[in-house]
């Protein structure tokens, strides 16, 4: 039993940081249609902006993620006005091989920098925790990191709801001609739906770093930890990541403790197989995202 | 979706009446005799290795002409590709080594196992739209790859599998890199003979009309789950013959490579760079991204990730609609302008 | 349609002849001339870019003495080394094609790869063109099973890497552990390591409570650890790369798995193993095919102590680790073989190689029939105040094995 609690805890909080991965990439697919394949770059490039922080000013990697999302903010800013809406009214095809494009330079410049060496940041207190009832071990830097992705979440929601940029980049979302007709800038808006993604990689990427090994290989895996979050939680509904990640990490916690260790991957696509084929718009998703035909 | 791909023009124009200039409706078919016959005869020209290297070639010509039968006619952006290319390669293997079968037995019961495996998981698969569709075949792939190294007693696991093709215990010879050259080089031709024939078949019609709007082309009385079904399991029998010839050629297969999500990437930027939904982009795609992207890692071995990904996103700014679409309405309009093509899709 | 399609074979017969190798009129023969060229394909990019880059150091290395002395003496003359260095990008089918480019340019010896895989889809080829390949990295037994007679691994198999451990253990840590459990990733090198050990285990009368295994490269292993938890092993022994070793660590202090001691393959003597655990390290043993205390000198390098020097000398004052070393030590057995040989004539360099006995800086080269170094013994090192040392075998042991392994924390 206690085994299982252990699973359990460890898996919500796993769920965390997967959740916090993949808000950033749900939202711009939600807003835009476009599936970031760079989006794991750029958690690894949060990764190695709190590892130098860390290295030369010592800064704490939880505290590092104002700065590292300020930053990321700008260049995904950037990216999206100079790269991305160049073609965003192209087919889904282009916007996707963009971002592979994207994702093959951010990647391999990474590897000439910092070669392909596995890294982390140590700080001390992240592997600490304390012990629950009957010998279920809680992790300090998981608890952060899943807290880290609720608060995000949750500041995401209330910038969505309570904001006119938010309410901007939400309409813009839902009818693009529209919104501009009613004076929104698309692409000023666009920029800052993608800004706040790479911001929110950024963040998850600190994190990564306090409680987990990088190098520059780990940028697929990132990327398709959110494509199946995103899925499973569903687009159009800001809790989607959160509940998805949440999500994938139970189901591989659990598949972990009944299953041989190396069919984990197999349970969570299956699932992830089964949610497409029986509710396509995600556990939590609006079926308006899973059935738009326009771009 | 992607009503865009389709005003690019897809090959509609072989049956309208010809406008002046036209040429001539055996002309296509020459070119491609010609393609098969240059390619025969470069082989007496290569060293053994470089024909091994060339064969790659084919083989990505094959694949990415085979995806565009479901990504570009029907616009299904099928993203477990590599399932198909997979579960060929495992089929042959279990015939070759359990049931001591020939290639030539394995090979095209390899591709009739993909092709009724794509249609059993195309019913409800294929009802997804858009990305969905692409996640949900990711999905598959991914879990066939698990599948497959979690029966180690069958696939050899994460080990690997070798095909025994020396000696007296092997079912087929090994072909040598001659051998391969030719069995690649007659399945990319037949891959892209295959679509060129579904492009002005019924069925052609049929999937672009899906491809521009799929509820008008079901009210105007298109079966549209037949069509695309049929698409789909077309394009992952060819996909899963590849595979086949591919695990013989290796000899020892691995599921992370026979299952690796950049080869499905790879036929997708083959095909949108070459010209999606038209018969010559994939081939001229495939033969151009191949021949680069060799060509820098032969001489830049450090560099060469970074400057394909580069080459790829000024390839998408520039022509996103691939170079055939480009160049056929470039033709038709006399604008070669790249700057007022990149102003096509800007926001 | 037509001109593009007329075009494109056009394009593509010229681009492959200038991009593959010259016309087939100049075939050149190796060590035409007063070099000899040797064929390296190598992960420069993908998913084994830092062990690749690590073996290139290593041949670099290699080739940089050589020349120094003078180059290799074939007959009356020196041969300059020239080695080609190609990218694989971690791929097996690659690293097969590219050792049959290698062969169209006549280049008949080759340095292997990175790792298992791609060195058992280069053995392939290197055994049908009649090549000889020496393997830097390639460790599991499998490779060495299918008669090839023209592979050669410089280093210690893989069923060595955990029964060494696990001897080490036998030998030397008091109170004596009773419990094994093994945590395995599930590629077959780590397969076939995870599996001898336990046999090992077995034989010196452990007794093996569990083999978990997981997905390779996976920096999550909560699941296995959470299910030894409960078993309360004294040793946990971990066959893994370096990702996999880390999130062994880490993960187990989080989970809060205490056993004695904490074993692992391959990752404990790679400097990111200490730099990112910090003091979490502290006590994990790990086995590994060379340290500085190597016994054995060579005529090229000296000994190991001088490999170190060498090696910190040409990279910037980084300590070497056995990645390199193992890929200088495999370039050296083909230099002595075609040294031995007199000749670069494939079939005598082969044949040379197999009569191999030579003493190095990395202990001895001699392989068995099969290709295989066996002479040679794996070491143990323990992490100990933040840096990794050896601590068996007794007669190049540093310092005493620290036990149970976990108290210093």
């Amino acid at each position: 039993m206690s085994q299982f609690l252990q699973a359990t805890v460890y898996g919500l909080l796993q769920g965390g940081l997967l959740a916090l991965i993949a808000v950033g990439f749900s939202l711009v697919w939600g807003v835009m249609n476009v599936i970031n394949l760079a989006h794991g770059a750029f958690v690894l490039i949060g990764a190695y902006l709190t590892f130098e922080l860390n290295q030369w000013l010592g800064l704490d990697p939880f505290l590092a993620i104002v700065p590292v999302a300020a930053v990321l903010f700008t260049v995904g800013y950037l990216v999206q006005r100079g790269l991305i809406n160049l073609v965003v009214k192209a087919p889904i095809f282009i916007t996707l091989l963009l971002t592979f494009g994207l994702d093959l330079v951010l990647v391999n410049g990474l590897i000439l920098l910092y070669s392909g060496d596995y890294r982390s940041v140590t700080t001390g207190y992240a592997g600490d925790g304390f012990t629950l009832l009957s010998g279920v071990r809680v992790p300090l830097g998981r608890l952060l990191a899943a807290g880290v992705a609720l608060a995000f979440t949750l500041i995401l929601v209330a910038m969505m709801r309570r904001t006119r940029t938010g309410l901007a980049i939400l309409a813009t979302g839902m009818d693009r001609g529209a919104a501009r007709l009613m004076g929104i800038r698309a692409r000023h808006v666009y920029a800052l739906t993608f800004g706040i993604s790479t911001a929110m990689a950024g963040a998850a990427g600190a994190a990564v770093s306090a409680v987990e090994t990088f190098s520059p290989a780990d940028s697929v895996r990132f990327t398709l930890f959110s494509f199946v979050a995103a899925v499973l939680g569903g687009l159009g509904n800001m809790y989607g990541a959160l509940i998805g990640g949440i999500l994938l990490g139970l189901v591989e916690a659990w598949g972990g403790q009944l299953l041989p260790g190396t069919l984990v991957n197999a349970v969570a696509f299956g699932l992830l197989v089964v949610v497409l084929a029986v509710r396509p718009q995600g556990i939590a998703g609006r079926a308006f995202y899973a059935s738009r035909v326009e771009v | 979706m992607e009503a865009s791909t389709a005003p690019a023009g897809t090959g509609r124009g072989e049956k309208a009446p010809a406008p002046k200039g036209r040429r001539p409706a055996w002309l296509p078919w020459a070119a491609g005799a010609v393609a098969v016959l240059a390619g025969l005869g470069l082989q007496s020209q290569l060293y053994s290795g470089q024909e091994r290297t060339v064969t790659t070639v084919y083989m990505f010509v094959a694949l990415a002409a085979a995806w565009n039968l479901i990504g570009g006619f029907t616009g299904y952006a099928c993203f477990g590709q590599v399932g198909f290319f997979g579960l060929g390669a495992y089929t042959t293997v279990i015939l070759m080594v359990h049931g001591g079968l020939s290639f030539w037995v394995a090979w095209p019961v390899s591709a009739v196992v993909a092709a009724v495996f794509a249609a059993v998981i195309g019913l409800p698969l294929l009802r997804l739209k858009g990305h969905y569709f692409a996640v949900a075949t990711l999905g598959v792939a991914e879990g066939l790859r698990e599948l497959v190294t979690n029966v180690p007693r069958w696939t050899g696991g994460g080990a690997g599998v070798t095909i025994p093709s020396t000696g007296d215990l092997a079912p087929t010879l090994w072909l040598g890199n001659d051998g391969f050259y030719l069995l690649f080089l007659g399945l990319a031709a037949v891959t892209a003979l295959i679509s060129a024939l579904i492009s002005r078949g019924r069925t052609g019609y049929a999937l672009r009309a899906i491809n521009q709007d799929e509820d008008a082309a079901a009210a105007m009385g298109v079966n549209t789950t037949r069509a695309k079904t049929l698409a789909f399991a077309v394009s992952a029998a060819l996909t899963g013959a590849i595979g086949s010839a591919y695990a013989f050629q290796q000899v020892t297969i691995y599921p992370e490579r026979l299952f690796d999500v950049n080869i499905t990437v790879l036929m997708i930027v083959m095909v949108v760079i070459g010209g999606s939904g038209t018969v010559a982009g994939p081939v001229l795609g495939a033969l151009g991204i191949a021949v680069v992207s060799e060509y820098l890692r032969q001489h830049f071995p450090q560099m060469h990730s970074l400057t394909l990904g580069v080459l790829i996103i000024a390839a998408v700014i520039l022509l996103p609609q691939g170079l055939v679409n480009f160049v056929r309405d470039a033709m038709r309009t006399r604008d070669f302008s790249l700057l007022s093509n990149v102003r096509r899709y800007r926001l | 349609m037509m001109h593009t399609k007329k075009a494109a074979a056009v394009v593509a017969a010229v681009a492959l002849a200038t991009a593959g190798c010259g016309s087939k009129g100049e075939h050149e023969a190796s060590g035409g001339g007063d070099t000899l060229r040797i064929g390296a394909s190598l992960s420069l990019t993908g998913s084994l870019a830092r062990e690749g880059g690590l073996t290139k150091e290593g041949y670099e290395l290699c080739r940089q003495a050589v020349n120094a002395k003078g180059g290799v003496p074939v007959g009356s003359k020196k041969l300059k080394l020239e080695i080609q260095y190609q990218d694989d990008t971690s791929k097996p089918d690659t690293a097969a094609q590219l050792v049959d480019q290698f062969n169209d340019k006549g280049v008949k010896l080759i340095l292997g790869p990175y790792g298992s895989a791609t060195t058992e889809a280069a053995a392939a080829v290197v055994e049908r063109n009649g090549q000889v390949m020496a393997d830097s990295s390639g460790a599991d037994d499998k490779i060495f099973q299918k008669g090839y007679k023209r592979t050669f691994a410089a280093l210690s198999p893989a069923h060595s890497y955990a029964a060494s451990m696990v001897q080490a253990i036998n030998e030397m840590a008091k109170p004596k552990p009773k419990t094994m459990a093994f945590l395995s990733a599930d590629d077959g090198f780590s397969k076939t390591v995870a599996e001898s050990g336990a046999e090992e285990a077995r034989r010196l009368g452990f007794d093996v409570v569990a083999t978990e295994y997981f997905p390779s490269g996976t920096s999550d292993v909560s699941a296995a650890l959470t299910k030894v938890k409960s078993l309360k092993p004294d040793v946990i022994l971990g066959s893994v790369h370096v990702a996999e070793g880390i999130a062994i660590i880490k993960q187990a202090k989080e989970l809060g798995v205490t056993p004695a001691g904490f074993a692992e393959t391959v990752a404990p003597p790679t400097p990111d193993f200490a730099k990112s655990l910090g003091a979490d390290a502290e006590g994990t043993l790990g086995s590994t095919q060379w340290t500085e205390k190597t016994t054995g000198e060579d005529k090229w390098i000296g000994s190991a102590a001088d490999y170190a020097t060498a090696f910190k000398a040409a990279f910037g004052g980084r300590a070497p680790e056995y990645h390199g070393a193992e890929a200088t030590a495999a370039c050296l057995a083909l230099v002595f073989a075609v040294e031995h040989a007199g000749s670069t004539e494939p079939d005598k360099v082969r044949d040379a190689m197999s009569a191999l006995d030579e003493q190095t800086f990395f202990g001895p080269l001699k392989f068995t029939d099969k290709g295989q170094n066996l002479t040679k013994k794996m070491q143990v090192i323990q992490i100990q105040d933040g840096k990794p040392v050896t601590v068996w075998p007794k007669d190049v042991a540093e310092s005493a094995m620290i036990w149970p392994g976990t108290g210093k924390r």
